[in-house]
């Protein structure tokens, strides 16, 4: 089947992009045709997504999950966690928590690569959380400096990640900023705002009106804006 | 965005989405989850924070060594899940990290068939030549090789001490702080392993409840604002402690250490009121 060779070619985090179906469907966010870049190489219609099949109990599609969600986990563990055995851990945990949760996976509210990236996030906060020390304890001037490295494989190949830096470059700086430190580095509030000499109320406030902005802009789990139609 | 959301349910979505909760404040989510409007859609809010994390993300391969161990258990999941009823709404932990276990065949009936066959000899002959098993096992002892004991810490800046020019050497010289003036010791890293190890003399015990030891790490010879973490630590006896360098991002070259007290479990950014030791390397000495 060409859906192999396809996928190869979309890259590593390509495959959330490809919305599964009876025909072929492709996302729709906020009114632009997002999925219409696989939408024009693909002419054959796809059948289940890897967790579909997970869920399912294609043993084979367990070693595809790790082959194509091996880097985004790892490089998720390795920026919020930093320390390598703790990464190491975490992405054994957080794969058990994959195929666990395949069978929950719907491509109606998210691509499956934002769904693995959010199961990974979850158990990411968790360890985080236990952690008596945080573990994120890089200078403030080399945090702030990274977010500017977005990877564009990544960009090209997920429609969410692009629309989510979108939606970050229209939050204000301050808020961008609070998103960027918690969300990417995994830092916590009180953190944040050590950091950044603010009040630990004013980070709080960044953060939830940020994401809530975020989530508004990018429609995404069925709120408005968010649809999927078969074409 | 549904209007009608309590903002405190809000809130509590965001701040889970975005730095997770405490056990209260998710039982205060889950309460308010149930009085909640059934069109609200709480994995939205994690979703939009995958997709941030997506969007900042710098990609980087998955070590090799971890693939390959993934790989091996991938093998077996599905295996393990479907042997275990219910599996996928289990806890994490009720699968462990093991080989994947072959099906029940013939080859198993045989195999088991054999193995008793074994214990049936095994015992016939403990029966009648327990001297001679006895001296089979000292014989297989000798043969056994013994785990090699853990290299100490002494041992392993030792060996790290033992690479010679590549590795960075500093003595500590005293801070700001009166009760560690008298400490003695020196710090050694290597750029190429990306490991080091703090050997101090006098340096006092500290109350892990009050107060913790932090190393600093510098690049900058004019000991730039932001210096690198390297690690929290105790110390728990008198004498000479040893203490390995926990650097948590890559360093190189560096020019400066510096061991600050602050708070339980360190700090992010020290405010550098009590610097107990400070060592900076000696340019002959890189």
């Amino acid at each position: 089947m060409k859906v192999d060779a396809l996928l190869t070619d979309i890259g590593i985090l390509g495959i959330a992009d490809v919305v599964i179906g009876s025909s072929f469907t492709y996302r729709w966010i906020n009114g632009r045709n997002s999925g219409k870049l696989l939408g024009n190489n693909l002419n054959l219609v796809v059948n289940q997504s890897i967790l579909q099949r997970i869920a399912a109990g294609d043993q084979p599609a367990v070693q595809e999950c790790l082959k194509s969600y091996g880097g985004l986990v790892w490089s998720l563990a390795r920026r919020m966690l930093r320390n390598q055995d703790d990464a190491e851990d975490a992405v054994q945990e957080i794969f058990l928590d994959v195929w666990k949760n395949a069978g929950r996976f719907d491509p109606a509210q998210a691509s499956e690569t934002t769904f693995v990236a959010m199961i990974a996030r979850r158990r990411l906060i968790d360890k985080i959380r236990h952690t008596q020390r945080r573990i994120s304890a890089d200078s403030i001037d080399d945090v702030l400096a990274e977010p500017s490295t977005r990877d564009d494989k990544v960009m090209q190949t997920n429609v969410e990640a692009r629309e989510a830096a979108k939606a970050l470059d229209q939050l204000r700086p301050e808020q961008r900023q609070v998103l960027q430190l918690s969300i990417v580095h995994g830092l916590s509030h009180q953190e944040i705002a050590d950091s950044m000499g603010m009040p630990l109320g004013t980070v709080k406030t960044h953060a939830r009106r940020g994401i809530i902005q975020v989530r508004e802009i990018l429609g995404v789990g069925g709120s408005t804006g968010a649809k999927e139609v078969s074409v | 965005m549904n209007t009608n959301m309590d903002e405190k349910l809000l809130n509590l979505l965001a701040d889970q989405a975005t730095v997770g909760l405490s056990e209260e404040e998710a039982r205060q989510l889950d309460e308010l989850l149930g009085s909640a409007d059934d069109g609200l859609d709480v994995q939205s809010f994690e979703l939009a924070a995958a997709a941030i994390a997506l969007a900042e993300m710098n990609f980087e391969p998955m070590p090799a060594s971890l693939e390959a161990k993934l790989a091996r258990s991938a093998e077996g999941y599905l295996a393990t899940a479907n042997s275990d009823d219910g599996i996928h709404d289990q806890p994490t932990q009720a699968f462990r990290w093991e080989e994947p276990k072959a099906s029940r065949s013939f080859f198993d009936w045989f195999g088991w068939a054999a193995a008793a066959m074994a214990c049936i000899a095994l015992a016939i002959t403990f029966f009648y030549s327990q001297n001679r098993i006895n001296e089979l096992s000292r014989k297989l002892e000798q043969l056994t090789p013994k785990p090699t004991q853990e290299e100490t810490l002494a041992q392993k800046r030792d060996r790290l001490k033992a690479a010679g020019a590549e590795i960075t050497r500093a003595e500590w010289t005293k801070g700001n702080v009166k009760e560690t003036e008298i400490v003695q010791g020196e710090v050694v890293w290597s750029d190429a392993k990306q490991e080091g190890y703090m050997t101090f003399r006098g340096l006092p015990v500290n109350d892990p409840n009050l107060q913790a030891y932090q190393l600093w790490i510098f690049e900058d010879a004019k000991l730039e604002e932001f210096p690198k973490d390297g690690g929290v630590f105790n110390v728990t006896a008198n004498g000479e402690v040893i203490v390995p360098i926990d650097a948590k991002l890559r360093t190189l070259d560096p020019k400066a250490f510096a061991v600050t007290i602050e708070k339980p479990g360190g700090v992010v950014r020290s405010d550098r009121s009590k610097i107990a030791l400070l060592a900076p390397v000696k340019p002959s000495t890189t």
